[in-house]
């Protein structure tokens, strides 16, 4: 447990040795190479997500995030990845159906620069002070009093990304220190796509924006060598959505049943070619045609769906009130790999504090009432979705 | 929270009220229309499924003066010529030309009754497209309409509720009188509230709330009281008299030292566990070892 604080510190006093590297590897500002595959990666801009995905995003591929039922989360993972792609001096490119990108990019968290937030678990060494108080809290136990808290904030040591303060927003001058190219599509004019194409005129569009962005600014290798590379990051809220022309999320068979799976190959397609990511958010919620959801899911690299708390039953749940919702890994990509690296823990679930967006496992806390009442997880779960059944209830007479 | 929305405190956006068959919300929509008036805000009707007659009766004559009433009950699909107001009207540019006639600057509410008429005859898009521009642009206000949620598809209500700055659902309630309005507003920081609240309206389409908000949610207690307790019908005894828990918490636990013991083992000495070990020549017997028997 003494490890991951001590590298964290260590950091700061950076040595001046720097390992003699005569590979092959691009080196741009806000990559580096990752541990499990030698693939390129991005932060995402959210310390835990970048764990839990196997150390960041890797250049060329898409995340999907499926959105909540009021869109406020998955808003704040995109504005995060935008913010570090400011802080990082990538590119940006962002489309938007509903809101203008320019108003988007005004809410951008303000970065933290001159201190990592730094979240204690060596809570324990700090009662030594008050010795009645800290030898009375462990009465059996008190050899592990000084022991740190077990972490489970999921973090890796190394100091990728950047935290920010949600609080407040980025300042003008940092934000305008980076490039970026908007896509809002009422200001587009309607072009007419070739009318046997399965894509949408709006999705057209927009990819085609795209191949311009990468072509212009020479992501797809085009570009003289002389000139530095850099990643393009590209920000798509509420695909899919009914603004967009499309009426998947509205009908359960619609009427342009592939545009988006189509879209989304194309978007692929481009962004293996380039020095590109994508991150885009789509409301799954309101798409209940399991087979196009799991379709929009393969096409995709990584994608997680999140769920909220707020409007449902679970708001007044003793068991979640720490924490603001639920994470559901859909799906890991294999790049140039046989295996993907899943994280260990399926139960996740999420906190967004102001200094934070954290992601943790699930855990139980432990029981400390008189009776012996203790509400398994999975009657839980069950119950939520399919109402109590006589089966689950009489689970609580077996509780020892 | 639903007479901050009525009295329109908050900004505007649009407003979608969800009913059902078992309870019309257009006596609600009407309180609406009442309050803007009584405002003194610009407000635009546009009626496709209710009779002028009608509106009269329940809004009072002198309100109906005052309303900017358009038609769309009698030709809504434009069968006859000269249609007062068809639906295939409800785009941007119609409702644009429509809106800017009036020059006061007093702020413009448009209701419509209902939603449910439009998607029926036009794409969902496209009504979508339509509410954003009119919630983005700077004539209207404040958009307000009906929505039937039993009947569309589940998701054409979700996109709906989607795009809308506050959904108000309406169910009756216990009482004959009383119904009961679940209100969830999204603000312009993303911060999402909600409130469950039980209202009736008087005959004057003044809307009292009569009980305090329920939260969210409230229901989950009562499940939660009735667990059963596993310590009753047992043939022996878990249970602890006050006497028994006073003598179990004096109990003198092993293992348990006094303050100082406890906190000079706790404090990270040099070398707590320390191991003293002394090389011994009958240690080194390795059975395994072929070299031992090697006489050098």
């Amino acid at each position: 447990m003494a490890a991951p604080m001590k590298s964290m510190g260590s950091s700061f006093n950076a040595t001046s040795f720097q390992k003699k590297t005569r590979s092959k590897l691009i080196s741009i500002p806000g990559t580096r190479p990752s541990v499990q595959n030698g693939q390129l990666i991005v932060s995402t801009g959210v310390t835990s997500l970048d764990y839990l995905i196997g150390g960041g995003l890797a250049v060329g591929t898409v995340l999907l995030i499926e959105e909540d039922r009021y869109n406020s989360y998955s808003q704040m993972v995109l504005k995060y990845f935008m913010a570090e792609g400011v802080l990082c001096g990538h590119e940006l490119f962002l489309a938007s159906a509903q809101d203008h990108p320019d108003d988007i990019l005004t809410e951008l968290p303000a970065p933290i620069l001159d201190d990592i937030a730094s979240h204690s678990p060596m809570e324990g060494r700090m009662q030594l002070g008050g010795p009645h108080a800290s030898q009375d809290a462990m009465k059996i136990a008190w050899r592990y009093q000084n022991l740190p808290k077990v972490q489970t904030a999921l973090a890796s040591s190394s100091r990728f990304g950047h935290y920010y303060d949600v609080s407040k927003k980025m300042e003008p001058e940092i934000r305008q220190a980076a490039n970026c190219h908007a896509f809002y599509l009422p200001e587009h004019s309607a072009e007419s796509s070739a009318p046997h194409s399965p894509l949408l005129e709006s999705y057209s569009a927009l990819l085609r924006s795209i191949q311009e962005v990468i072509r212009k600014g020479g992501f797809d290798g085009a570009a003289p060598p002389a000139k530095s590379r850099n990643v393009l990051r590209i920000g798509l809220p509420s695909l899919g959505s009914p603004l967009w022309g499309d009426d998947l999320c509205c009908r359960d068979n619609p009427a342009h049943g592939h545009a988006l799976t189509t879209f989304l190959y194309g978007l692929r397609a481009v962004l293996r070619s380039s020095l590109s990511v994508a991150v885009l958010t789509i409301p799954s919620h309101l798409i209940q045609n399991r087979a196009v959801m799991g379709n929009i899911t393969r096409l995709c690299d990584n994608a997680i769906a999140l769920e909220s708390f707020k409007g449902s039953d679970r708001e007044t749940n003793p068991l979640y009130k720490d924490y603001h919702g639920l994470l559901h890994v859909r799906q890991m990509p294999r790049l140039n790999c046989l295996l993907t690296e899943l994280p260990d823990h399926k139960d996740l679930a999420f906190k967004l504090k102001r200094k934070q967006f954290t992601i943790e496992r699930l855990h139980l806390p432990p029981d400390l009432s008189e009776t012996v009442s203790r509400v398994s997880r999975g009657e839980l779960a069950g119950a939520a979705a399919t109402g109590t059944s006589c089966g689950s209830s009489g689970n609580k007479h077996l509780d020892f | 929270m639903l007479l901050e929305l009525i009295q329109g405190t908050e900004g505007g956006g649009l407003i979608i009220i969800q009913d059902s068959i078992h309870y019309s919300g257009r006596t609600l929509l009407m309180s609406f229309i009442k309050a803007a008036l009584k405002r003194d805000e610009v407000v635009h009707l546009l009626a496709f499924e209710l009779h002028e007659e009608e509106l009269k009766h329940e809004l009072g004559h002198s309100s109906l003066q005052r309303l900017k009433f358009h038609n769309a009950f009698h030709d809504p699909l434009g069968w006859n010529e000269n249609p007062p107001f068809t639906v295939h009207q409800f785009i941007t540019s119609e409702l644009d030309s429509l809106l800017t006639s009036n020059q006061h600057s007093k702020p413009v509410t448009l209701v419509i009754d209902s939603f449910s008429f439009i998607l029926r005859h036009l794409s969902p898009s496209a009504v979508c497209k339509t509410l954003q521009q009119l919630k983005k642009g700077g004539a209207v206000k404040t958009t307000l309409g009906l929505l039937h949620s039993d009947m569309h598809h589940r998701n054409m209500v979700g996109s709906m509720c989607h795009l809308a700055t506050s959904v108000l659902t309406v169910a009756p309630g216990h009482q004959c009188h009383e119904a009961v309005a679940k209100t969830i507003r999204r603000a312009k920081s993303g911060k999402i509230s909600q409130a469950v609240e039980r209202f009736s309206i008087s005959d004057d389409m003044t809307v009292k709330v009569q009980s305090k908000p329920v939260p969210v949610g409230s229901g989950q207690g009562e499940a939660g009281d009735a667990e059963v307790d596993p310590t009753a019908n047992l043939t022996f005894n878990l249970r602890l008299s006050d006497q028994e828990r006073q003598a179990k918490e004096k109990l003198a636990l092993p293992f348990v030292f006094s303050k100082e013991k406890k906190s000079a083992l706790l404090r990270p000495g040099p070398g707590s566990g320390r191991i003293l070990y002394e090389p011994d020549a009958n240690d080194d017997y390795d059975q395994e070892d072929p070299d031992d028997d090697l006489d050098i």
